[in-house]
């Protein structure tokens, strides 16, 4: 084997490089969504804690979440959903979760929601009485109210989401799921769940292989060629690999249906409990 | 021996790019045979064509006499040849889908019919065999390469096949992982199992398999004979590149030997 000259030479003079602030949009957002789905994926701490909805048979927990989420849907007034978010609050302690933990999953979206709905207590989108205002732009009581309660609800049926994930296994919520919707969606969901991780960790390779051969800002043109070549890849990845997941299955005896373990146990009380109590909840919202 | 596969005259490839070209040989029971070579030489496909997961161009295969192919595989046939038949694939990710370890073991048995109360006792035997207990209400993709590799092999032998076909078995497995493989693979050649493996890991096919099967990078057969006798065939591993020439200096003395990726490493000439 013979080696180019140039690879054992004097390394060449390719001039200077103008110092750039750091950026890394693409991978950063990539790590992050990538560090979300980790975090999504592997916390189990809190499930396996004994706490008082970490008892529930995955049915009944997500039944009664979902009744919870639907109340937080229809109610029209801020009482109630201010008192459903005390609630969930008061729970997260009592299921040994602590309110630190769901705060920090809920405060992103939290951020986002507060950032979208910020242009609803505007005069010139909500028409009102004018609290404040400069250079022809106002706040109006009416937008502020509209805003706020968009927010709490949002922040109520967030955390009630949370707190469900935070105190249910992922085995269980899948199992939970597939005995209440057709168990093909829950298989399909499942596998959405699972190996979107896994392309997640090729794009995030790819643009820390970028990133290692690297010392220039991108242009433009150049950056979204780039990320148009790697989402074609990585879809290329997901059809070979759907292709393979489907042969393991087939392999192992799969032929359409999809045969589990574990038949649902009976509800106990605690279960019936739940519900009946999630169930009346709906029932005040209706009214309120 | 009773023949369990026959393969015959098989070819196959993908789009325009030829995968295997005229492949035959047979396979008895409780043999124990490595596919060798090199990458890209169609041994993967040849596995899955042999589990009946892919179906050939030209050709054929047949388990126990009966021909595999879309239409064979129904019904009884395809219960009976699932049961029978297993497939390791080389990358765990692949083959580990389900919510949890224990479901993982439990997905192949309870999928071909076995009462639950079954299923569940032989998962659990499994897990105490490979020591993996701890892992049964873990989640399969949070667990280490070596810890799926067990639980991917773990998954089908659930299945109690008579025949296993791995796919580069050693594939990412660290040293201890891999002393152990050959251990548990020493085992069920003991119990009579045939063990296909397609690999390019000459230690494994030397340590486990009394006879060997070459594919070239023509994707033929150029090779078919016990395992002591083909992996003498300097000239043969050279050709299908599962071994290369290396040549080093010892002061004045220039020695020029074979090398194999993991293993070999002949006398000086």
């Amino acid at each position: 084997m013979r080696l180019p000259d140039w690879l054992g030479g004097p390394r060449e003079d390719t001039g200077p490089v103008r110092r750039l602030k750091p950026t890394g949009f693409l991978e950063k957002n990539i790590a992050g969504f990538s560090g979300a789905m980790l975090k999504a994926l592997a916390t189990e701490e809190y499930a396996s804690r004994d706490g008082v909805l970490q008892g529930l048979e995955p049915r009944a927990k997500l039944l009664g979440f979902f009744l919870l989420i639907a109340a937080s849907a229809i109610a029209g007034s801020g009482l109630f959903l201010s008192g459903v978010l005390l609630f969930v609050s008061a729970m997260s302690i009592k299921t040994r979760v602590g309110l630190s933990p769901l705060a920090k999953r809920v405060l992103p979206a939290f951020v986002f929601t507060f950032a979208v709905s910020l242009p609803v207590a505007l005069s010139a989108v909500t028409p009102g009485r004018e609290l404040v205002g400069a250079f022809g732009v106002a706040v109006t009581a009416e937008g502020l109210r509209l805003a706020g309660f968009f927010i709490l609800r949002v922040a109520t049926m967030l955390t009630l989401a949370s707190l469900l994930a935070l105190t249910t296994r992922q085995a269980d919520f899948f199992r939970g799921l597939g005995r209440m919707i057709p168990g093909f969606f829950a298989t399909a969901l499942f596998f959405t769940f699972r190996y979107v991780f896994i392309l997640i960790k090729s794009a995030q390779d790819a643009t820390l292989a970028r990133k290692s051969r690297t010392i220039r800002r991108a242009v433009l043109r150049e950056s979204q060629r780039w990320f148009a070549s790697r989402a074609a890849l990585i879809l290329k990845r997901s059809f070979s690999m759907a292709e393979e997941v489907n042969m393991a299955m087939i392999s192992r005896g799969f032929s359409g249906r999809i045969v589990s373990a574990y038949g649902a146990a009976p509800f106990a009380g605690r279960d019936y409990l739940w519900i009946g109590f999630t169930s009346f909840v709906l029932f005040l919202s209706l009214g309120i | 021996m009773e023949d369990l596969f026959i393969v015959n005259a098989l070819s196959f490839s993908y789009g325009g790019n030829t995968a295997l070209a005229g492949v035959s040989f047979s396979v008895g029971a409780g043999e124990s045979i490595a596919i060798l070579g090199a990458n890209g030489s169609g041994k993967s496909t040849l596995l899955k064509i042999m589990d009946g997961l892919i179906f050939p161009a030209s050709g054929s295969v047949s388990f126990l006499g009966e021909r595999l192919s879309e239409e064979s595989l129904q019904g009884d046939f395809l219960k009976r040849f699932r049961e029978r038949v297993s497939f390791v694939f080389p990358e765990p990710d692949v083959q580990l889908f389900c919510p949890t370890v224990l479901e993982e073991l439990l997905f192949g048995p309870l999928q071909l019919g076995l009462e639950e109360a079954a299923a569940i006792k032989r998962a659990e035997e499994l897990l105490e065999m490979l020591g993996i207990e701890a892992l049964s209400k873990r989640p399969p993709y949070n667990l280490s390469s070596g810890e799926k590799k067990k639980v991917a092999i773990a998954s089908v032998l659930a299945i109690n096949p008579d025949v296993l076909l791995m796919d580069e078995p050693t594939n990412g497995l660290d040293p201890r992982a891999q002393v152990w493989l050959f251990e548990l693979l020493g085992r069920l050649k003991g119990l009579k199992k045939t063990i296909i493996l397609a690999t390019h890991d000459l230690s494994l096919a030397e340590d486990l398999s009394e006879r060997i099967i070459v594919l070239d990078e023509a994707h033929s057969l150029v090779a078919d004979g016990p395992a002591e006798r083909i992996l003498k065939d300097k000239d043969l591993l050279l050709r299908a590149n599962l071994i290369h020439e290396h040549a080093h200096r010892h002061g004045h003395v220039i020695h020029r030997h074979s090398h194999g990726p993991y293993s070999t490493h002949d006398d000086h000439d």
